[in-house]
């Protein structure tokens, strides 16, 4: 149809290749599209509701602006806007009574837009009263039954008036009158297609609207859900809202019934263009006119201008509208190649074929009893637009799941490579911890034991006497017990590595025949030192020793006193530590031995700059009366050597 | 001088060392002081020595040339409970001496003492008075505070069974482990100085572990086995 054609001047491809890709997309679809248009004809052709035949009224006198003529039914009139004296049908049937017992009905299988039958001249039947039976876009049956009392066996005689309001031609079927029994299949297999279905269409497409609005209230940036929402409210109000019969006077309401459907469709190109992922064109606006015209004269001018005017504009509007999105779906298949499009198109052939056949009705050039399908197969349209968008939401949970458990796996992934590099990280600072550890040690060796074990070797070469050797081979000894000593964990308790060392000056100092005074301010002791390390006990200590054997070598003390307070500052205990001696003191050997002057100097040298590499204030006073040595701990012991060297 | 035991017969004393200059210099300060002391080299010898009669001391090396002498403790301390023992260290490290003690020494002898110091220490022992250094009772006391973290990691070291040490023992501990002597520890805990020797035999008497099925007794007593 004009559908195959429009697709023929699509844009000119730029190159050869993409016209054949054009070629080999497009050619299959829009061989699948002519397919369905004739299945979609073929299936309106078979899908006619049929009716019981053996019951139909053909031949009718029918009265009309005085003239009275005999027609044959179907018939149209023609179309008017005064419903003062309608087209007046007379029939006549033959009733027996034998047929009775189920009663008899009267059946109009499609009219527009509302007739008043009676029998015998009582009015059974008046279609006015039920507005959804008057819209013409419907093709609601009528039934009514005939009491029995009216009847009369043999003759009688049904009139029908038919009700027109234009522009559309006046259309009265064929009119069944029989048993009641043989009658209702055919009006309620009319009555489900043409009054429950649409219903049911209706009531999704408002949970669909429901669905999308919120839908789009949670993702603002896609405005597609929005624009299918309001198509769908716009649909929903169309469908349930009661048309007024004219000639009631709520024209308003009929103007705005009768622009939702140029607007809707409309809304459903907006849908596809932005669905479809392209951008709304500016003068894409202009699709709006129509509707809006017609809501506009709907407001402002009486019936029958707005009916008129929605004939004449809003059902080429639907047409062009469906003929665009039909464009649009084919592009998008061309380009996607994906289900959503593949199915949205073939559901906007389907509706727009009905619209075809609906506007080759009203025209009169087919003659089908005047069945308008065009509202139904939109329905179709929107299963197919449910369908498309319910299965991209399920695609992109998939996404979502897929890319949540890619996430999963990355983030494990890193996480273990974290772990690994935290490791190795943790790996690389023990080991270089313990290197560190492990050079103090040495140092620490080499300063004392190494020494000692060479001025040892050195004593013995030269064969100096025994003592001297035992001398240095104690001291020896003893330098490798502090270093051992201070491996151990004494948690920061300076205490701890000071009671060994009390045992072991006092054993040094015994064979002098000196007394070693031990006095604590508190049975603490000393603060605690979480931050206290080995090589700061071994500094510490070594100073303490240096002290004590100067008192026992050179001073000639009788009496070593060692003091340990903890005072605090303000800022935090800090621990002291003080040895004192009663022996001659510095300036005074350094007088009397001059041998021993060298050595002295050295080692208060050395005993300042152990001090300074824990942090430690050394505080030296020496007189004839003895010789104080107070060595302040500081606060914090620092982590690394602060003169190192 | 001759040191006599309680029944006015001469102190005996065995010692067990491989090492000749220290075994002589040990034997020197000891006989000088007026002990009887025999000796030995070996794990053989001092078998051998203790079958011909129980010393009042045993004194012993622990790395010998033919085993060790955690094995001549364990056996001495069952075949003759009433002998005193110690272990000869060269440094007194908390590993040598804990294992000793933990079979049944209550005493350590530093291998470089002077000459006084050793004799001190052995009639020390033989009074009654278990020597103890600083930084043994550091090693036991930080058991105890391994035992009562929970630690889930066993501390480095020879096994020691610290549960059934009272506080009160654990306070001498700490005092001896801080450098205090027995006076001050005795005042800072309100004891009388002369029990405070007594307290220490005590500790060691505790750490022993008699026999494999007492240490399991012991295991399950401290619900370390769950049976």
């Amino acid at each position: 149809m004009s559908e195959t054609a429009a697709k023929a001047p699509t844009e000119a491809p730029a190159k050869p290749a993409r016209r054949r890709l054009l070629a080999s997309r497009l050619v299959p679809y829009l061989l699948f599209q002519a397919l369905i248009v004739i299945a979609t004809i073929l299936g309106l052709r078979l899908l006619q509701p049929s009716d019981p035949e053996d019951f139909a009224l053909g031949g009718f006198a029918l009265r009309e602006d005085g003239v009275t003529r005999p027609v044959t039914l179907p018939h149209f009139t023609s179309s008017r806007y005064s419903l003062a004296d309608p087209p007046f049908y007379t029939g006549a049937f033959t009733f027996q009574s034998g047929d009775a017992a189920s009663g008899w009905s009267v059946f109009l299988p499609r009219f527009s837009n509302a007739v008043e039958v009676a029998v015998n001249g009582v009015v059974v039947l008046d279609s006015r009263r039920d507005a959804n039976a008057n819209r013409p876009d419907r093709n609601t049956p009528q039934i009514a039954f005939i009491p029995a009392s009216l009847l009369r066996e043999g003759g009688n005689e049904i009139t029908v008036r038919l009700f027109v309001w234009g522009p559309l031609k006046g259309f009265l079927d064929t009119v069944y009158v029989g048993p009641d029994a043989a009658l209702r299949p055919a009006y309620e297999t009319r009555t489900l297609l043409f009054v429950t279905l649409p219903v049911v269409f209706s009531a999704w497409q408002a949970i669909l609207a429901v669905i999308l609005a919120i839908m789009w209230l949670m993702r603002r940036r896609e405005p597609v859900y929005g624009v299918l929402a309001v198509a769908m409210v716009l649909g929903v109000v169309q469908a349930f809202a009661q048309a007024p019969v004219p000639p009631a006077t709520a024209s308003r309401l009929a103007a705005v019934l009768l622009a939702s459907a140029p607007i809707e469709s409309a809304l459903v190109v907006v849908f596809g263009v932005l669905f479809f992922g392209w951008r709304w064109p500016r003068y894409g606006t202009l699709l709006f006119v129509p509707g809006i015209l017609v809501f506009v004269v709907g407001l402002i001018g009486g019936p029958p201008l707005p009916r008129i005017l929605f004939l004449v504009l809003g059902i080429p509007t639907v047409g062009l509208c469906l003929f665009l999105m039909a464009c649009v779906t084919a592009a998008a298949v061309v380009r996607r190649q994906d289900a959503a499009s593949f199915m949205i198109g073939c559901a906007v052939t389907i509706v727009l074929v009905c619209w075809i056949q609906d506007m080759l009705t009203v025209l009169e050039i087919e003659t089908n009893d005047r069945i308008f399908v065009s509202r139904l197969s939109y329905s179709a349209m929107l299963v197919a637009i449910g369908a498309g968008l319910t299965w991209r939401f399920a695609r992109a949970l998939n996404q979502v799941d897929s890319f949540a458990g890619q996430l999963v796996t990355r983030v494990r992934e890193a996480e273990e490579r974290l772990k690994a590099s935290f490791a190795r990280e943790e790996e690389r600072a023990r080991a270089a911890a313990l290197a560190n550890e492990r050079t103090r040690l040495m140092r620490d060796l080499h300063d004392g034991l190494g020494g000692q074990l060479v001025s040892i070797v050195a004593l013995s070469e030269r064969g100096s006497e025994g003592a001297t050797i035992t001398d240095a081979a104690r001291a020896a000894l003893k330098d490798l017990r502090l270093v051992i000593d201070s491996m151990d964990d004494i948690g920061g308790d300076l205490m701890l590595a000071l009671g060994s060392w009390r045992e072991r000056a006092t054993a040094q100092l015994r064979p002098h025949d000196i007394a070693l005074d031990w006095r604590v301010a508190t049975p603490q002791g000393l603060p605690l030192h979480p931050e206290l390390r080995p090589w700061h006990v071994i500094q510490i200590v070594r100073i303490l020793d240096e002290a004590v054997t100067n008192a026992a070598k050179h001073a000639q003390a009788r009496h070593v006193a060692v003091t340990i307070e903890t005072h605090d500052g303000g800022l935090g205990p800090y621990g002291v530590i003080s040895v004192t001696d009663d022996g001659r003191g510095f300036a005074l050997a350094g007088d009397c031995e001059a041998a021993g002057t060298g050595q002295t100097a050295r080692g208060l040298r050395n005993m300042r700059s152990r001090a300074a590499r824990c942090g430690a204030v050394l505080d030296l006073s020496s007189d004839a009366s003895g010789t104080r040595v107070r060595l302040q701990l500081p606060q914090r012991f620092p982590d690394s050597d602060m003169a190192a060297g | 001088m001759t040191e006599q035991g309680e029944t006015g017969e001469a102190i005996t004393i065995l010692l067990v060392e491989d090492d000749a200059p220290t075994c002589w210099r040990l034997q020197d300060a000891l006989v000088k002081a007026g002990y009887e002391v025999r000796s030995a080299g070996t794990l053989a010898e001092a078998r051998q020595a203790l079958g011909v009669g129980a010393p009042r001391v045993l004194l012993t090396d622990l790395r010998l040339p033919d085993g060790h002498g955690v094995e001549l403790i364990r056996e001495t301390r069952q075949r003759f409970p009433d002998t005193e023992i110690m272990v000869i260290s060269a440094l007194g490290d908390e590993e040598s001496v804990i294992s000793a003690i933990t079979v049944g020494a209550t005493g350590y002898l530093l291998k470089d003492a002077f000459p006084t110091d050793i004799a001190t220490t052995v009639r020390d022992l033989v009074a009654g008075h278990s020597p103890i250094s600083a930084s043994i009772a550091r090693f036991i006391v930080r058991r105890t505070q391994g035992v009562a973290q929970n630690s889930a990691e066993p501390p480095p070291g020879p096994a020691l069974n610290t549960a059934r040490l009272t506080p009160r023992e654990i306070d001498i501990l700490w005092g001896i482990a801080k450098g205090f002597s027995y006076a001050e520890i005795a005042s800072h805990l309100g004891l009388s100085r002369q029990t405070v020797p007594g307290h220490i035999k005590n500790i060691y008497r505790k750490l022993e572990v008699h026999t494999r099925s007492e240490a399991v007794f012991e295991a399950v007593q401290q619900g370390l086995i769950k049976l």
